[in-house]
């Protein structure tokens, strides 16, 4: 007799940008099946049965454990003997399984033998039949049910682990792109963040501190490489640099220390990270502009967008004691804008050649006659949907922006 | 996101040409060949920039990694890159002060003095 099977319904795919969730599917034509039977008479009663049932199948034979783990690449079922010359009961079944994780198993047990059959599909097995109580039918039946249900498991399981891995992202990304921490209603910060063009989160950073009534700090930063560890190391170089800045430690060390935690932290001696930090006066106005490898942020005022004339620092990570000069620029009139931002914006293509939006073509797009009736608000998401039309489609890499914006006034 | 790679010895120096895009995609082949080359003993790298399109930041750390194995093992990496496109890069980063970086393949296998690393200010 048969220990009948519920067959659950394959889950589908999830919503949303749950890529690596395709299903498994499952086979629709012959069935590949390995019998590991060390009898003769059964192995050809097993063949007969499946005969007489028309079944879709294709059957090979193997009569010790030794021989199934040699043949079972590419199966989609085994049926399982549990009594065979180089291996006795579920230990059999585990050592199969070690090799054999994409098959489905049905264990045939003797008469007599049901506490071992339940045992086998507590351990991952599919299902199990009795010898001698089963006709061709309900062989080719089984055999099919247990191809089904264990690709449900499978894709059960790989749900599960995107939804384990978005669960991460979600974490990692609260970590990179923290709520500014801002009181004064003088100016206004916003922000920006778009995954690149797989939907992985890349090491793309920014933060934003108010550490007095009038000064203000902030930054933005890139861990090259776009991975669960890059994104990792840009978590705890930003709350470095918010740990360093809130304890008030002077703009000239910071960099250097931000340096050292890179370096001491670092997964690969080829990793390095970009940085640019600005911090800002805000009753005088003036700010002061690092460079770590990072392209200069940009000034928006008067209709015009120019870059903050600093000097390149070299990138975090490559060089001992590398200078980093601040360079000094003054915030003034009624409408000025700071915009920092990551180089994935500016690294889409233009639809000419091999061109890229560049530094260039960005500034164009701010100042064009649509770009300039922007509100301030929509400017950041504005100008990546502009970069997306000229790509012709997502941008590759991920892009923070960060924009500084005096409160009252507009562009 | 094509990649090609060509290696040819110039005198002493092994040429590594590359064409195409060097970016997160492509940076692992990348990386696996210049890892070859110095495993294989080769001790002055010369990368032949001439015919990128892209350059990304996780290819400028493959070019900075090939950089400290060859220092390493008492060689050297030397660039080759006639683009502006290119140099900017190696400037805003700061790079260019780490690598040699020569206007041409002959440079660069000469010990040619037209070094540009920071002329191109």
């Amino acid at each position: 007799m048969i220990q009948t099977s519920v067959v659950p319904t394959q889950p589908g795919p999830p919503d949303g940008p749950g890529r690596s969730s395709v299903p498994v599917p499952v086979p629709s034509g012959r069935l590949r099946v390995l019998l590991v039977e060390d009898d003769d008479a059964d192995a050809f009663l097993v063949r007969e049965l499946l005969d007489e049932a028309n079944a879709a199948v294709d059957l090979t034979v193997a009569t010790t454990l030794g021989d199934a783990r040699a043949k079972v690449g590419g199966v989609d079922c085994v049926l399982l003997d549990l009594g065979l010359p180089d291996a006795q009961g579920l230990d059999g079944m585990r050592r199969l399984l070690e090799v054999a994780r994409g098959a489905a198993v049905c264990v045939l047990t003797g008469l007599g033998d049901d506490h071992l059959g339940v045992a086998a599909v507590a351990e991952g097995a599919q299902d199990y039949l009795i010898k001698g109580q089963v006709d061709g039918v309900l062989l080719a039946r089984s055999v099919r049910y247990a191809v089904e249900r264990k690709r449900a498991d499978e894709n059960a399981r790989r749900l599960y682990e995107v939804e384990l891995q978005q669960q991460e992202s979600a974490r990692l990304e609260r970590g990179l792109l923290p709520k500014p921490l801002l009181r004064t209603s003088d100016v206004r910060v916003d922000t920006f963040y778009q995954p690149g063009r797989r939907a992985q989160l890349g090491g793309d950073f920014f933060d934003v501190v108010q550490t007095a009534d009038d000064r203000l700090a902030m930054m933005v930063g890139d861990v090259c490489g776009h991975g669960v560890d890059e994104a990792a190391l840009g978590v705890e170089l930003r709350v470095a640099w918010r740990a360093l800045t809130l304890a008030g430690v002077h703009d000239d060390a910071v960099l250097p220390a931000i340096e050292q935690v890179l370096i001491s932290e670092r997964e690969s001696q080829e990793v390095f990270a970009t940085l640019a930090t600005v911090t800002v006066d805000l009753a005088s106005g003036e700010a002061a502009v690092r460079l770590a490898g990072h392209p200069p942020p940009l000034l928006l005022a008067g209709g015009d967008a120019s870059v903050v004339p600093a000097t390149h620092g070299a990138v975090l990570g490559v060089f001992e004691h590398a200078e980093r000069p601040a360079s000094h620029v003054q915030l003034a009139g009624p409408d000025w804008s700071l915009l920092m931002y990551t180089d994935g914006l500016i690294e889409g293509r233009t639809g000419n050649g091999d061109r890229r939006l560049d530094v260039t073509g960005l500034r164009a797009l701010i100042t064009s006659r649509q770009g300039r009736a922007v509100a301030r608000g929509d400017l950041a998401a504005w100008l990546v949907a502009r970069a997306e039309e000229a790509n012709d489609g997502p941008l590759a890499d991920d892009v923070a922006m960060l924009i500084l914006s005096r409160a009252r006034g507009g562009r | 996101m094509e990649l090609s790679l060509a290696t040819r010895s110039v005198s002493d120096h092994v040429v590594l040409e590359i064409g195409g895009e060097i970016d997160v995609y492509t940076a692992p082949r990348l990386r696996e060949r210049l890892i070859e080359l110095v495993g294989a003993g080769e001790k002055q790298v010369v990368v032949d920039l001439g015919r990128v399109d892209f350059l990304d930041s996780t290819g400028l750390g493959v070019l900075v990694g090939a950089h400290r194995r060859l220092r390493a093992s008492d060689g050297a990496l030397s660039l080759v890159c006639p683009h502006e496109r290119l140099l900017k890069i190696f400037r805003i980063t700061g790079l260019d002060s780490v690598f040699e970086i020569h206007r041409s393949v002959e440079d660069a296998t000469t010990g040619g003095s037209a070094k540009t690393a920071r002329t191109g200010a």
